[in-house]
C-alpha cells in the first residue's frame, strides 16, 4: 500500500514536472544561449569564457580546443555538474558560467563546443578560430561540422578539424584545407621561403618592361650627383631608392593583408582597369618620346642644393617611393596574382614582408646600374630608342588587353587593328624597298607586312562583330559559340543558390568568378576550352559563382568556399568533400586543370 | 438560383478573404521554410516513412541518436502518430553528436532493406542519451539484430543513405535549424522538444490549414 501511494505520488510528480517543462521558451541563438569571450592575459595565454543563460547547459567532453593542424590541445576543465538520469545518461555538464586556458597558443586555435537547452533543444556544435592574439573569428561551422561528420561510413569518424579538412559554411560543403602557396612555402620553409619566393617574384618581373621607366630615374638622379660618383655613392642612391621603392610596395601587401580579397576587387574593378590602362597608354607615349618622365624640377632643385649625403639619400627615397606609385600599376596583372595568396593568409606582417621582398627583387637591376654608374647604360642612340619604342609598344599591348576586360568585343579588335597596322607600317610595311636594300631592313618589311595583315584581320573582326581577338573571323565560321555549348556553367550568385547547385551528388567543379576578372578570361579561353579538359569536365556538376558584384552575398559565398577572389576553381567529390591539394587559384595550365578534375572525378 | 446583390458582395468578400488567405499562406511559407524547399524536405524518394504513408499530415523530425530531448518525447510521438492514424511520420536522421550518432544512424538505415528500420530505431531511441560505438553495437544485438548485418546493409546500398544524409544536413541549414530535435510539422518549423500536447496542437493547426 504504502509502496503504491509512493509510485502514484511519483507519477504525478513525474507528470506534474512533465507539464512544467512541458514548453521551455524558444531556444536561445547558439550564441546567445552561450555567450563566448576570449581574453589574452599577460603571459600571451587565451583566457575563454562562456556565459552559460539559465535552462541552458554545456557538455563538459563536448569543449575542446585544436591548433591549426588539428592537434588537440588538452584543457583543464572544472569538473562539472555530473548528470545521471534515465534520458541523459552520465555525463558532465556545466549550468553556470565556465572558464578555461589556452597556455600560449602558437598560431591560430579551433575552440568547439555544444550545449543544449533543457528539455528543449541540443545544439549542433558550435566552433570559432580564434588568433593567437585572442581575436575570434565567426566560422558559423555550425551545420557544415554536422554535415562533416555523417560521411565516413563504417567507423566512428574523426571531429572535422583533425581530418585536414575545415568546413565551409551555409552550404555543408567539406573544404580541403587550403594552405595556398603562401602558407605552403611556410610550411616547408618557413618565412624565409616566402621571401625568397616573392624576390624571385621581383626579379622576374624586373625583366618585363615595367622596369624601364625607372631607369631614366635613376640614371638622371645619378648623372646630377656630378663628376665626384663612386660606384659606393651610386650604389648607396640607388640602395635607398630600391629600399623606399619596395617599402612602398611593403605598404601594398599590408593594405592586402588586411582588406583580404577586396584590394584583389578592387584593382580588378572597372574604373581601376581604366585607370591602370591610361597609366600604361602614358608610360607608353613617354617611351615614344612624346615627353620624358623625371623628377619633379623641384625635387632635382632640391636635390642640387643639398649635396649633404643625409640629404640627397632622402632624397633618393622619395623618389623610389614615387616611383613605385608609377611603377606598380605597370605590374598589376601579376601582383593581383601574388596579392591573392597574401590576402588568403591575412596575416599583415607576412604581406609586408613578402611584397617588401618582391621590391627588392624587383629593384635589383636597378642597384647594378647605381654599382657601375650610368656608365653602363647604353648611350643614348638608335639602339636605346628602338627598345623604347618596342617597350612603348608592349604598353600600349598592355593597356589594350587590361581594357579589353571592360571595352566592347569589337572595339577590343578595333583597337588591335589600330596598334598592329601602326607598328607594321613604323617598321617599313610600305617603304619602298629599294633594290640594294639590305636583307636586314626587307626582313622587317616583312614582318611589318605580317603585322599589317594581322591589323586588318582584326579590323574585319571588329567589323563583324567578333569579340575574340584570338579569332577575329570566328563569326565567318559560324562557331562562334562553340566552346561556350559544351562548357555550359550554372552560375549562381547566392549562398542558397551554391547550395541547390550542389544537391546532385556528382562530382563537381565550382569556379569563383567575376565579369571583372582579368585571369578568369584567360582561363576560359586557354585551360578550359583545351579538348581533353573539355571532355573531363563533361563528368562534373559545373558551377560558375558569380561574384562581378562584390556586396555581401558574394563575400559571404567567398567565405564559405574559404576564396580569396576569383579565380578560384574549388573540386569537391560526390560526397561534397574537396579533393587535398585539388584547389586552382589564379592561372593554370591545362595539364594542372586535368590533374585536379581527374581527382574527383577519375 | 438568381443572382442577387447580396450574393455577389457575399462572395466577393468571400473571394477576398480567400485571396488574404492565400497572400498570407504564402507569406507564412516563405518565413517558416525560407531556403530549402518544402517538398524536397517532406518528400525525400529515400526516406524510409513511418506511420501512415498516404496520412494528410506530415511530421518530419530532425534528431539524432544522441539526443537526451529526442529520445525523451520519442514515446510520446510514436503513441500519437499510432492513435492519429492519419500522420505521415519521417525522421530525418541529423547527427550533431559526432561518430556513435553517425554509426548509428547507418545502422538503422541498413536495417531498410531487412524491414529493421522501425525496430532499431525504436531499441535505440529507448536509450539514454550518451551512446559509444560499443553501446550501438549493444543495444542494437539486445534487440536482436546484426550490427554488422545492418552495417553491411547501409554499405551496399551507400550511396542512397549518403546522399540522403546529405541533404537532411543541407536542409536543416536552408531552414535555419539550430540543432535537435526539430520538428516540421507539414510547413511549420518547431525548434526543440514538443510534448504530447504540442504535437496536437501543431497537427491540429496544420489540418486546419490545409
Amino acid at each position: 500500500m504504502m509502496m503504491r501511494t509512493l509510485s502514484a505520488a511519483l507519477a504525478a510528480l513525474t507528470c506534474w514536472s512533465a507539464v512544467a517543462i512541458a514548453q521551455p521558451a524558444p531556444p536561445l541563438d547558439p550564441s546567445d544561449a552561450f555567450v563566448l569571450s576570449v581574453t589574452a592575459d599577460a603571459a600571451d595565454s587565451l583566457q575563454i569564457a562562456w556565459e552559460v543563460q539559465p535552462g541552458y547547459y554545456l557538455y563538459r567532453s563536448k569543449i575542446e580546443a585544436f591548433e591549426a593542424d588539428g592537434e588537440a590541445i588538452p584543457l583543464v576543465l572544472p569538473d562539472g555538474e555530473v548528470y545521471d538520469d534515465p534520458w541523459l545518461g552520465r555525463d558532465e555538464i556545466y549550468r553556470t558560467p565556465v572558464a578555461t586556458t589556452i597556455p600560449d597558443p602558437q598560431g591560430e586555435v579551433t575552440l568547439h563546443w555544444q550545449g543544449c537547452q533543457q528539455d528543449g533543444i541540443c545544439y549542433a556544435p558550435q566552433q570559432v578560430v580564434l588568433e593567437a592574439d585572442g581575436t575570434i573569428r565567426a566560422e558559423n561551422a555550425v551545420k557544415a561540422e554536422a554535415f562533416g561528420s555523417w560521411r565516413a561510413g563504417g567507423s566512428a569518424v574523426q571531429p572535422a578539424l583533425s581530418d585536414g579538412t575545415t568546413s565551409g559554411a551555409q552550404d555543408g560543403l567539406k573544404l580541403a584545407k587550403d594552405d595556398g602557396l603562401v602558407a605552403d612555402l611556410s610550411s616547408r620553409g618557413g618565412v624565409a621561403l616566402v621571401l625568397l619566393g616573392f624576390f624571385g617574384f621581383g626579379l622576374l618581373l624586373s625583366l618585363t618592361p615595367c622596369v624601364l621607366p625607372m631607369v631614366p630615374i635613376v640614371a638622371g638622379m645619378l648623372t646630377r650627383q656630378g663628376g665626384d660618383m663612386t660606384a659606393w655613392r651610386g650604389l648607396s642612391l640607388t640602395g635607398a631608392y630600391v629600399v623606399a621603392m619596395a617599402a612602398a610596395f611593403g605598404l601594398l601587401g599590408v593594405v592586402a593583408a588586411w582588406s583580404g580579397a577586396n584590394l584583389q576587387a578592387t584593382l580588378q574593378s572597372r574604373w581601376a582597369i581604366g585607370v591602370i590602362a591610361a597609366i600604361f597608354v602614358t608610360l607608353a607615349l613617354s617611351m615614344f618620346g612624346l615627353f620624358e618622365l623625371q623628377m619633379p624640377a623641384s625635387w632635382q632643385a632640391r636635390l642640387a642644393r643639398r649635396q649633404g649625403s643625409a640629404g640627397s639619400l632622402s632624397g633618393a627615397a622619395a623618389l623610389g617611393f614615387g616611383s613605385a606609385l608609377i611603377v606598380g600599376p605597370c605590374v598589376t596583372a601579376p601582383l593581383a596574382g601574388a596579392l591573392i595568396y597574401i590576402a588568403q593568409t591575412g596575416d599583415v606582417m607576412l604581406g609586408a614582408a613578402a611584397l617588401f621582398a618582391l621590391g627588392l627583387g624587383q629593384g635589383v637591376p636597378l642597384l647594378a646600374v647605381g654599382a657601375f654608374g650610368p656608365a653602363i647604360l647604353p648611350r643614348r642612340g638608335a639602339w636605346m630608342e628602338r627598345v623604347k619604342m618596342a617597350s612603348g609598344v608592349v604598353f600600349l599591348g598592355l593597356a589594350i588587353w587590361l581594357a579589353g576586360r571592360i571595352l566592347p568585343g569589337p572595339i577590343v579588335l578595333a583597337l588591335w587593328a589600330v596598334l598592329l597596322v601602326g607598328c607594321g607600317v613604323a617598321i617599313g610595311a610600305l617603304d619602298r624597298l629599294a633594290p640594294e636594300t639590305g636583307r636586314s631592313a626587307r626582313m622587317a618589311a616583312a614582318a611589318g607586312v605580317l603585322l599589317v595583315f594581322a591589323g586588318l584581320l582584326q579590323g574585319l573582326g571588329a567589323a563583324l562583330g567578333s569579340d575574340d581577338p584570338a579569332r577575329p573571323l570566328a563569326p565567318l565560321a559560324g562557331s562562334r559559340q562553340a566552346p561556350a555549348d559544351d562548357l555550359s556553367f550554372q552560375t549562381v550568385t547566392t549562398q542558397a543558390g551554391l547550395a541547390q547547385a550542389l544537391q546532385a551528388s556528382y562530382p563537381a567543379l565550382i569556379y569563383v568568378t567575376a565579369d571583372w576578372c582579368v585571369i578568369c578570361r584567360a582561363i576560359e579561353r586557354g585551360p578550359m576550352a583545351d579538348p581533353q579538359v573539355m571532355a573531363a569536365m563533361q563528368d562534373l556538376v559545373r558551377i560558375k559563382v558569380d561574384v562581378t558584384d562584390f556586396g555581401t552575398e558574394a563575400q559571404a559565398i567567398m567565405a564559405d568556399l574559404a576564396a580569396a577572389g576569383p579565380p578560384t576553381l574549388v573540386f569537391v567529390d560526390a560526397a561534397r568533400s574537396e579533393a587535398q591539394d585539388s584547389r586552382l587559384i589564379g592561372n593554370m595550365s591545362a595539364e594542372r586543370l586535368l590533374a585536379s578534375i581527374r581527382q574527383v572525378a577519375p | 438560383m438568381t443572382v442577387t446583390r447580396r450574393a455577389v458582395l457575399g462572395g466577393g468578400a468571400g473571394l477576398g478573404i480567400v485571396a488574404l488567405g492565400g497572400i498570407g499562406l504564402s507569406r507564412f511559407l516563405r518565413s517558416s521554410a525560407p531556403d530549402a524547399d518544402v517538398h524536397a524536405v517532406l518528400f525525400d524518394p529515400d526516406q524510409p516513412v513511418l506511420g501512415n504513408p498516404q496520412g494528410d499530415v506530415t511530421v518530419a523530425e530532425f534528431f539524432d541518436y544522441q539526443c537526451p530531448f529526442c529520445k525523451r518525447g520519442h514515446d510520446d510521438l510514436m503513441a500519437e502518430v499510432e492513435a492519429d492514424g492519419n500522420l505521415r511520420l519521417i525522421m530525418k536522421d541529423w547527427p550533431i553528436f559526432g561518430g556513435a550518432s553517425v554509426i548509428a544512424a547507418q545502422m538503422v538505415l541498413g536495417g531498410v532493406a531487412s524491414d529493421d528500420y522501425l525496430g532499431a530505431q525504436a531499441a535505440l531511441m529507448a536509450t539514454p542519451a550518451r551512446l559509444s560505438e560499443d553501446d550501438v553495437r549493444s543495444t542494437l544485438s539486445a534487440a536482436g539484430l546484426d550490427p554488422d548485418v545492418l552495417l553491411g546493409a547501409y554499405g551496399r546500398d551507400r550511396a542512397r543513405w549518403d546522399g540522403m544524409l546529405g541533404r537532411n544536413a543541407q536542409q536543416a541549414a536552408g531552414l535555419g535549424l539550430q540543432g535537435t530535435p526539430a520538428f516540421i510539422v507539414e510547413r511549420t518549423i518547431h525548434a526543440g522538444a514538443m510534448d504530447r500536447t504540442a504535437l496536437r496542437r501543431a497537427i491540429a493547426a496544420a489540418r486546419a490549414t490545409d
